[in-house]
């Protein structure tokens, strides 16, 4: 826009009598339809492409001319028209809580880190009951192993109980990254969990959540992986899995809690540095200078 | 004679007459950048298509309705179910959801237009041309059976029955071509949004006070982006193989046809997502209005919108369980299927509590989206059944796969889309539709949609297979064939009535008002219809519900909101 149109529409913007809009065109039609032909040209007759093409050519410098060097613009006078912005139903009823509710939840959760020690311990906890079912049903400790990390196997198709008695490397690598990833994911799970269980964290966490998983995958196996269902003593299972479960909720039970931050603005919780979105809480002083603090001691 | 006087052509206030108006009026709507016009041209551009689709839908089902029925030649059939499922994703689903992002979305976040109104319109054109084109190959396409032929190929395109050994004319060629011009019009679009949606949003209003009509909206569109460009890739390296010798999806030739089938389901299992996010989106809007609530759970609705958005990428090869993948790859698909379930789960949890405790209205819109909660929750679990390798590998390519994706397709989309266009058509046209025709049209086509999609399930857990063009009496399906048939006929009737009522309604319908259903987004705060700059001044927003604060100055909610 030159400067003299710009003065101008800064003087109408201003008074409020007009707004300024994109200017109607038809070239962006122009140049749809151009790129329709040309295509269309490969299925009827190249002559369609090359009208195509020079519709497209025609259509981009028509555009071009239409934002360059200035946007084109119509001016669209403002028409009074009435708008009402009001209600009928001007009662407003509210959630009323009272002391002892939270609007919510959970106040305070564990640390991350404390899910992390509950899936380490668990996860260890847990190996202990397994291996004992090898030894005792199978006369081997990789029994259990080769049944989770059986698909690292390579080539194993319909394996005996013998080859799954014995010692494979690859099952037992596969064996421990599943192992590991899935016992820190539920760990991290159980950090989430447990400060949302209304009583009994460790029992219903450690106890029921394991039942429960234990008879969704019991469930389904059947379905996914006819072959495994059969090889897995669902007992015994169940006993690593409450073992797995207990020893990770009493490990994150025994954390300390911290605030969950739910009422922080977004970007507090992102941990960005900004100054101003917060307001100060009236029991916190200014931070505390420790280096201050040594040197007056 | 001397004082007589003429009148002098041009110092006359001479009306045109009315073909020089109609001229007009037409040359308004083809030249215009602005995003209101064009939205209405996605949707009657949509709503056309859905007609053509519908009609081509009952010629499939008079075929179906009896056993060795000659109603269609076995040609046209192929060509009709190809066209049928290419119509209803490409040209009704796409065109018609992004025809209210473009009519909505501006007028929700307190914009006058859209970021670029040029590339606007001509994404709108792209579309329409491509669907025209693909359609003109029913009159100037030249296939297997001569002239006059539509792609038959089936929605899905598989090769290598898109070879030119197979395929040969050029019916395959407007499928691929046609799909590629309106592809470039749906990025365009997509861009045009994301654009819009980062950077014209009014004073006041941050990312997490935009409706969430808007945020899932800028989901979509990235959804979009990411998806349509391993389709359009795919299309031309078809092209490259019918028209330079290409080998990409020859496997005599060292290509792979199963490479097809990663690339068109990479796109095709995340578009169902790219359908199905406006139609959340659109309940979104609604239930809490017809609730007298705002929506629950706001943060968790939108992480449940990106989840889903995210997770969808990593889903496409459920489509091939019956390929023959390893074993680690069927498990991979299975369970990241399952996991949809997590945040599609979250939704329909937060619909619910929304609606707990409600003053529900249950006026047409209203009750589209009420059946679209139960109907999409069917689908969901006959969708989990369905990611279950080992269910798969019995029921992949029956009829109770069509059924499952028409409850979505059907019980969802096209049933929110019903609700949006009784939501808001007093917006557009300044005219309410009728009620009295809309409950008409609610409970015959909930009907008529329960009798096909319910039955249709049966006769595919009884093994009719998808796409075949008729059957033996001996088979035991055609009772439940006629039954879906009957069913389709119904919605159909519905759906004359629908249309009877936008038309009838557009001259004869009560005057809307700026506000009919005491709403609480931007939108209800312009007249009906909004003037071309929307907003006279620009809107000023503190809180996700900025009519609502107008409308109770004593109990705003940005005093609430965190």
């Amino acid at each position: 826009m030159a400067m003299p149109e710009l003065a101008q529409y800064e003087r109408e913007h201003a008074a409020g009598s007009s707004i300024h809009l994109p200017a109607p065109t038809a070239w962006p039609i122009v140049l749809a339809f151009g790129c329709t032909l040309a295509a269309a040209g490969l299925v009827t007759n190249m002559g369609i492409s090359v009208l195509g093409g020079v519709l497209m050519l025609a259509g981009c410098i028509g555009w071009f001319r239409q934002v360059l060097p200035h946007e084109k613009h119509e001016e669209v006078p403002i028409a009074e028209q009435p708008v009402t912005i009001t209600s009928a139903r001007a009662l407003v009823e509210r959630i009323r809580l009272s002391p002892e509710h939270r609007a919510r939840l959970p106040i305070e959760t564990y640390p991350i880190i404390s899910g992390i020690k509950g899936g380490i311990a668990g996860g260890i906890a847990m190996i202990l009951p397994a291996l004992l079912y090898g030894l005792i049903a199978q006369h081997s400790i990789w029994y259990p192993v080769n049944l989770l990390g059986g698909a690292g196997v390579a080539h194993w198709r319909n394996p005996t109980t013998a080859e799954i008695a014995a010692f494979h490397w690859q099952g037992l690598l596969v064996a421990i990254l599943i192992h590991s990833v899935t016992c820190l994911l539920v760990g991290l799970l159980y950090g989430a969990m447990l400060p949302m269980l209304p009583r009994h964290p460790v029992l219903l966490g450690g106890i029921l959540a394991p039942v429960l998983w234990t008879g969704v995958l019991h469930s389904f196996m059947g379905i996914i992986n006819p072959a495994l269902d059969q090889r897995i003593a669902w007992g015994w299972f169940l006993v690593s899995q409450v073992t797995y479960g207990v020893v990770a909720g009493i490990v994150v039970a025994r954390q300390d809690r911290v605030p969950t931050g739910q009422s922080l603005p977004w970007a507090a919780r992102l941990g960005i540095e900004a100054p101003g979105l917060m307001e100060s809480r009236p029991d916190v002083g200014p931070p505390h200078d420790n280096s201050r603090d040594q040197e007056n001691h | 004679m001397a004082d007589q006087t003429y009148p002098i052509p041009g110092s006359l206030d001479a009306a045109p007459s009315r073909g020089a108006a109609l001229l007009e009026w037409l040359h308004s709507w083809v030249v215009t950048v602005d995003h209101k016009k064009l939205g209405i041209l996605y949707v009657v551009y949509a709503l056309f298509f859905l007609v053509v689709a519908g009609v081509e839908a009952l010629a499939i089902r008079i075929q179906l309705a009896v056993p060795n029925a000659h109603f269609l030649s076995p040609e046209l059939y192929n060509e009709f179910f190809t066209m049928h499922g290419t119509t209803m994703v490409f040209l009704v689903g796409m065109p018609i959801l992004f025809g209210f992002a473009n009519y909505m979305v501006p007028l929700m976040i307190g914009a006058r237009d859209m970021a670029f109104p040029r590339l606007n319109a001509f994404s709108f054109w792209m579309t329409a041309f491509g669907g025209l084109l693909l359609y003109y190959s029913f009159i100037g396409g030249f296939g297997l059976y001569g002239m006059g032929a539509a792609p038959d190929v089936g929605w899905w395109a598989y090769a290598p029955l898109t070879a030119k050994a197979f395929s040969p004319g050029h019916a395959t060629d407007y499928w691929a071509l046609a799909l590629v011009v309106s592809g470039f019009g749906t990025l365009g679009t997509a861009i045009n949004i994301i654009a819009t949606i980062l950077s014209m949003r009014c004073r006041g209003m941050t990312l997490f006070r935009m409706p969430l009509f808007a945020w899932l909206m800028l989901v979509v569109s990235g959804l979009t982006l990411i998806t349509i460009t391993p389709l359009t890739a795919a299309q031309i390296m078809l092209v490259i193989d019918r028209y330079l010798g290409g080998h990409f999806f020859d496997t005599q030739a060292g290509g792979s046809a199963v490479v097809w089938m990663h690339f068109f389901w990479i796109f095709g299992h995340p578009e169902v997502y790219v359908l199905v996010l406006p139609a959340f989106a659109i309940a979104n809007e609604i239930i809490p209005v017809f609730s007298r609530k705002a929506i629950f759970g706001y943060p968790a609705m939108v992480a449940a919108s990106v989840g889903i958005a995210f997770i969808s990428l990593t889903v496409w090869a459920h489509h091939m369980f019956t390929v023959g993948m390893t074993s680690v790859s069927n498990a991979f698909f299975v369970l990241s299927t399952m996991m949809v379930g997590i945040p599609t789960g979250i939704k329909i949890f937060n619909w619910l509590a929304t609606l707990w405790g409600g003053r529900i209205r249950f006026a047409t819109p209203m009750l589209f989206c009420t059946a679209f909660l139960f109907q999409f929750l069917i689908a969901g679990l006959t969708g989990i059944m369905l990611s279950v390798a080992a269910w798969d590998w019995q029921l992949h390519n029956s009829y109770f796969v069509v059924a499952h994706f028409h409850y979505v397709l059907v019980g969802a989309i096209v049933f929110c889309i019903f609700a949006a266009i009784y939501y808001w058509y007093p917006k557009v046209t300044g005219r309410m539709l009728s009620e009295r025709l809309g409950k008409w049209h609610f409970w015959l086509f909930l009907i008529g949609f329960h009798v096909t999609f319910d039955t249709m399930h049966f006769v595919g857990l009884l093994g009719m297979p998808r796409s075949i063009y008729t059957y033996e009496a001996d088979r035991g399906w055609g009772t439940l064939n006629m039954v879906v048939s009957i069913g389709g006929f119904v919605q159909g009737i519905a759906v004359l009535i629908f249309v009877w009522n936008l038309i009838n309604s557009y001259f004869h319908g009560a005057k809307a008002g700026n506000d009919p259903w005491d709403a609480w987004t931007l939108e209800w705060s312009t007249p009906s219809p909004p003037p071309p700059y929307n907003f006279a001044t620009d809107p000023v927003v503190r809180s996700r519900r900025p009519l609502w604060d107008l409308k109770h100055p004593n109990d705003p909610d940005w005093k609430y909101e965190r």
